[in-house]
């Protein structure tokens, strides 16, 4: 039993970071542009489908594949932003119409061209560690290991380079941010691409692990802005914990709880912390 | 009155067009109709994106069904219990969310929340619901027809009448809601709900009154569409349902009353008229809310009255200050 | 404002009557219109996009050869096959368009229980003016009922003396099982699936745990890890190829190498061959194999080859070409010229039930109106070997 619980701590620290990523992307755009962009979970899904078709269709080695897939999804979100996005700063309902209808446009392309069949990508890294009982698959470590630095550098960028301080001064203080000299627009833009990359990213390292279907995205969004309110919307770290407090609660409350009902738990604690701390899990102050 | 007379045409068509299928897809259009209709008055009146309204469509039509089942009732008690259920429930959802004063997309993700935790209730109830298999009907609705007595509601004329009926009654209804003082407070709190606050508006009261009233109507629309189909399932509840509400009011115009009828029909009977297969469909579902919202924000009968993109590109909701809440 | 409302309603229905009156077309003395309702798009279109492809096949050649005779006259066949995308109001509008303006008699499908839950009552309304002939798993409880003669199954049941699951359990009893651990989907077929197999499997006197999982999930460990703990000989997962990837991958990851499965392909299992012990699977035909010692299997794959000009066959998908596709439109033929009628549907299913038909698969109807087929067990093991079961029900 024990083992069983150990090893659903683990997987869950591991599942929950695949939903930081999408949580500090929902994070970020929000902060800089006023939206929350729910089109970031079909990002993820595109970036899925990209990696799969780079590394097995055309033959590029993986991990070339992710970063090739990566900025594909960047620059994805850059002309979403600019073609769509630039019309609904800060007008939050107007914005996530748009990015619902987004997804749909996303999810239909896909079903296109790839159809409805689930995709596989080959093996990657086979193979699992075991410790003392506990069993983890190797690809898992690896992705855990790779998103765990992204967060970090993106932490670090953000409050130690000048563009990361004039991002955080922006979502602080727009007005005088502008004063002080931030290029709004450019910022706006910047972050857009940002944060598309990291679900690029999420979705180039979920493909090593789990098949592709167009519907994959709505999943992870949910679970993204799930982890980005649960733990403050606007915070890099909270949005980090937000995340691995979702998996860990999947994966050790599947063991013990009918897990007919999973997805009910989280939608509870999540209404629960809405009402009573609207502003997150770990903030000081209440709204 | 007057406006009274100008849905003589609709009681005219199956008069003129004897064709089975035309009628059929004008009573799905009624029927998804009064769901849009009733959608619009807490979207397009009121301002709140509401996901709840699916939800609300799909507990009506178990609600009438399993009362008629269970208690023996007639069709037309059982959509009262219905939508008095359904009003109950959004009572509470409503006072929940509007206590706690949530807004934009707090308010879409908590009534999400609970259209989700609905679905999996009905879901996994086997025993009552029958779960995900869904419950086949064998019980009609009847009707008391002068001359003819208590008549069974069967066959595409009878449907089509109790639709259109069905359909001007809730225009009527929303109408004079939103033409009323209180259609002015929904206004207020539209256009900037501090603001109404300040006025004196009592919020919270409106905004629960434009919710349960929204969602009272998406039960009517439950009820009648359940049994019009016979059949009812968790796909009732779920988020492609909501999205197509969405669709459907925004296209038709989200200003105007009766407006989302059209984008009901438009997309009730565009698979029939073109060959789209499933694919093209999402797609032009997409472009849909994405070209309204940035080109046509005031559907196509905002157009056919102002025409396109005038006065200027009017958001659904003003553009407020983030930092003012 | 109204009134525009009223005008453009009024446009788009005359509309919409004009596209009908074209899509109708001239209607011809000698030709039989078959109908087919099934989801060609969507995310439930596997099987009936298989059905479809297989359909129009046999329709092209039953024509090019020139019609087939009926008491004397000869006919045609026309197919029409609107796309339900698995929606049953769209469904149930493209049904009356087919019985009411195209006067079709003979529909194949659905396969998707909503869709036929959503055109059920319609259906019952016109019972003995049409067959339905599908595959769904809620057919087969409607069978034989008073007001269902227009019902007719094409797909073997699981259970009973005839049922192919039933000999799938054999199939495991056979091998010393004592214990299955079930994984199924929590959905209509996910609990159909359950009913089904906890009867067969307490019959045969194997141990049966029951887990089940939200469609959509893709991370299986958790249960996974549960149910390894509890040491079963066979893993029964899910139905469906997107499922089954990831739970088999999952699975082997934590020790559980043995499966055994009642629908979904064998990709899952070659994936993983490396790293599976054994995986046992129902395929109603393992074409990879028929292809060689089969002619008609040969004949049908280079047909569709060139009828659709690809030089890839759907090996995966084509098992399901066992319900509503190529076999059931030659079969429903050979029952119009027993029956001596092209209109008498009544006639036509009695006919339909009276004689084995003998194509790709070896096709009968019970008592009922449910298909009778032989089918492969395909049994993969570590490395990639594979045996085949030729199983003949009785």
């Amino acid at each position: 039993m024990l083992q069983l619980v150990v090893g659903q701590l683990l997987n869950g620290v591991i599942v929950g970071t695949l939903y930081a990523i999408i949580a500090l992307g929902v994070t970020l755009t929000f902060g800089i542009t006023g939206i929350v962009n729910f089109a970031l979970g079909a990002f993820m899904m595109l970036g899925a489908y990209f990696t799969w078709y780079f590394s097995d269709g055309l033959g590029i080695p993986y991990p070339l594949a992710v970063v090739l897939a990566t900025l594909a999804i960047a620059l994805v979100g850059l002309v979403a932003d600019q073609v769509l996005f630039r019309f609904t700063r800060n007008n939050l309902i107007n914005g996530l119409i748009v990015s619902i209808g987004l997804i749909s446009v996303i999810v239909a392309i896909v079903l296109m061209v790839w159809t409805t069949t689930p995709q596989n990508m080959h093996y990657v890294l086979p193979g699992v560690f075991r410790v003392g009982g506990v069993i983890v698959p190797k690809m898992k470590a690896v992705v855990f290991g790779v998103l765990l630095l992204v967060i970090l550098f993106t932490y670090a960028a953000l409050t130690r380079t000048w563009a990361g301080r004039a991002a955080y001064a922006y979502a602080q203080n727009p007005e005088a941010a502008a004063l002080m000299g931030v290029r709004t627009k450019v910022l706006q833009a910047g972050v857009a691409a940002y944060s598309a990359a990291l679900a690029g990213l999420g979705g180039g390292l979920y493909a090593s692990l789990y098949s592709i279907t167009p519907e994959i995205g709505a999943g992870y969004i949910l679970k993204g802005v799930e982890a980005a309110i649960l733990a403050g919307i606007g915070s890099v770290m909270g949005s980090f914990a937000g995340g691995i407090i979702i998996g860990v609660a999947e994966g050790v409350g599947s063991i013990f709880l009918p897990s007919a009902y999973n997805d009910a738990y989280g939608l509870v604690f999540l209404v629960l912390i809405l009402l009573f701390k609207p502003a997150g899990l770990f903030a000081v102050s209440s709204r | 009155m007057k406006l009274l007379l100008l849905w003589v045409p609709l009681v005219l068509v199956p008069l003129v067009i004897h064709n089975n299928v035309v009628l059929t897809i004008l009573i799905f259009t009624y029927l998804l109709g009064i769901l849009a209709v009733s959608f619009n008055l807490i979207f397009g009146f009121t301002g709140q994106l509401s996901l709840f309204h699916a939800a609300a469509f799909g507990l009506s039509a178990y609600a009438t069904y399993l009362a008629m089942a269970h208690w023996g009732v007639p069709f037309w008690l059982g959509m009262v219990v219905g939508v008095v259920f359904v009003s109950l429930v959004s009572l509470v959802i409503g006072t929940i969310c509007f206590r706690f004063n949530l807004r934009e997309l707090y308010f879409a993700i908590v009534t999400l929340a609970f259209s989700e935790l609905f679905r999996l209730v009905i879901l996994n109830w086997n025993s009552f619901t029958n779960g995900s298999l869904g419950i086949n009907f064998t019980l009609t609705p009847t009707l008391w027809i002068p001359g003819r007595g208590v008549v069974p509601v069967q066959g595409t004329m009878m449907w089509y009448y109790l639709s259109l009926v069905a359909v001007v009654l809730a225009v009527g209804f929303y109408s004079r809601i939103v033409h009323s003082w209180m259609g002015r407070c929904f206004a207020s709190i539209r256009l900037n709900d501090d603001l109404a606050d300040t006025l004196g508006i009592n919020v919270f009261r409106y905004k629960l009154i434009a919710f349960v009233a929204a969602n009272a109507g998406a039960a009517v629309a439950g009820s009648l569409y359940s049994f019009y189909i016979s059949y009812i399932d968790p796909h009732y509840f779920s988020i492609d349902q909501s999205l197509a509400i969405i669709a459907m009011a925004l296209l038709g115009g989200s200003r105007y009353v009766a407006a989302p009828i059209v984008g009901a029909l438009v997309l009730t009977a565009l698979p029939h008229v073109i060959n789209v297969n499933a694919e093209a469909r999402l797609l032009i579902y997409g472009l849909i809310l994405i070209l309204t919202i940035l080109v046509m924000p005031r559907g196509i009968v905002g157009v056919l009255v102002t025409g396109l993109r005038r006065p200027s590109r009017a958001p659904q909701t003003p553009e407020r200050p983030r930092h003012a809440a | 404002m109204k009134s525009r409302v009223s005008i453009v309603k009024a446009v788009a229905a005359s509309l919409g009557v004009a596209a009908l009156a074209v899509a109708t077309g001239a209607y011809s003395q000698n030709v039989v219109k078959i109908g087919e309702i099934e989801a060609q798009t969507g995310a439930l279109n596997t099987y009936g996009w298989m059905s479809s492809q297989g359909m129009r096949i046999a329709v092209d050649e039953i024509n090019k050869a020139g019609g087939f005779e009926v008491a004397g006259k000869k006919y045609t066949l026309q197919l029409i096959n609107p796309d339900t995308q698995g929606n049953p109001q769209q469904a149930l509008i493209q049904l009356k368009t087919m019985i009411e303006e195209d006067k079709v008699k003979y529909v194949f499908g659905p396969f998707l229980t909503n869709v036929f839950k959503g055109i059920e009552g319609y259906a019952r309304q016109h019972n003995g003016q049409f067959l339905l002939m599908g595959g769904a798993t809620q057919i087969h409880y409607e069978l034989g009922k008073p007001g269902n003669d227009y019902l007719v199954r094409t797909w073997n049941w699981d259970a009973g003396p005839s049922g192919f699951g039933t000999l799938m359990v054999d199939y495991l009893k056979k091998k010393g099982v004592k214990k299955v651990a079930m994984l199924m989907q929590n959905d209509a077929f996910g609990h159909v699936a359950a009913d089904v197999y906890r009867d067969a499997f307490k019959k045969a006197g194997i141990e049966f745990q029951e887990n089940w999982f939200e469609p959509g999930t893709k991370d299986y460990s958790a249960v996974l890890a549960k149910i390894s703990a509890g040491s079963p000989d066979y893993l029964f997962p899910g139905y469906t190829d997107a499922v089954l990837y990831d739970i088999v991958q999952q699975a082997t990851q934590l020790g559980l190498t043995k499966f055994w499965l009642v629908r979904g392909s064998l990709g899952p299992a070659l994936k993983n061959k490396d790293y599976i012990d054994d995986y046992v699977a129902y395929i109603p035909k393992y074409f990879e194999e028929a292809e060689k010692s089969e002619p008609k299997v040969k004949k049908f794959v280079e047909a569709y080859k060139a009828f659709y000009k690809t030089k890839d066959f759907p090996y995966d998908q084509a098992p399901l070409c066992s319900s509503s596709c190529y076999d059931h439109v030659y079969m429903l033929v050979e029952a119009m010229k027993k029956a001596g009628t092209v209109d008498d549907v009544a006639k036509v299913k009695n006919a339909l039930e009276s004689f084995t038909y003998d194509g790709l698969w070896k096709i009968r109807y019970d008592q009922t109106g449910e298909e009778v087929i032989n089918f492969d067990i395909v049994d993969v093991q570590k490395g990639g070997k594979i045996t085949v079961t030729h199983e003949q029900p009785r």
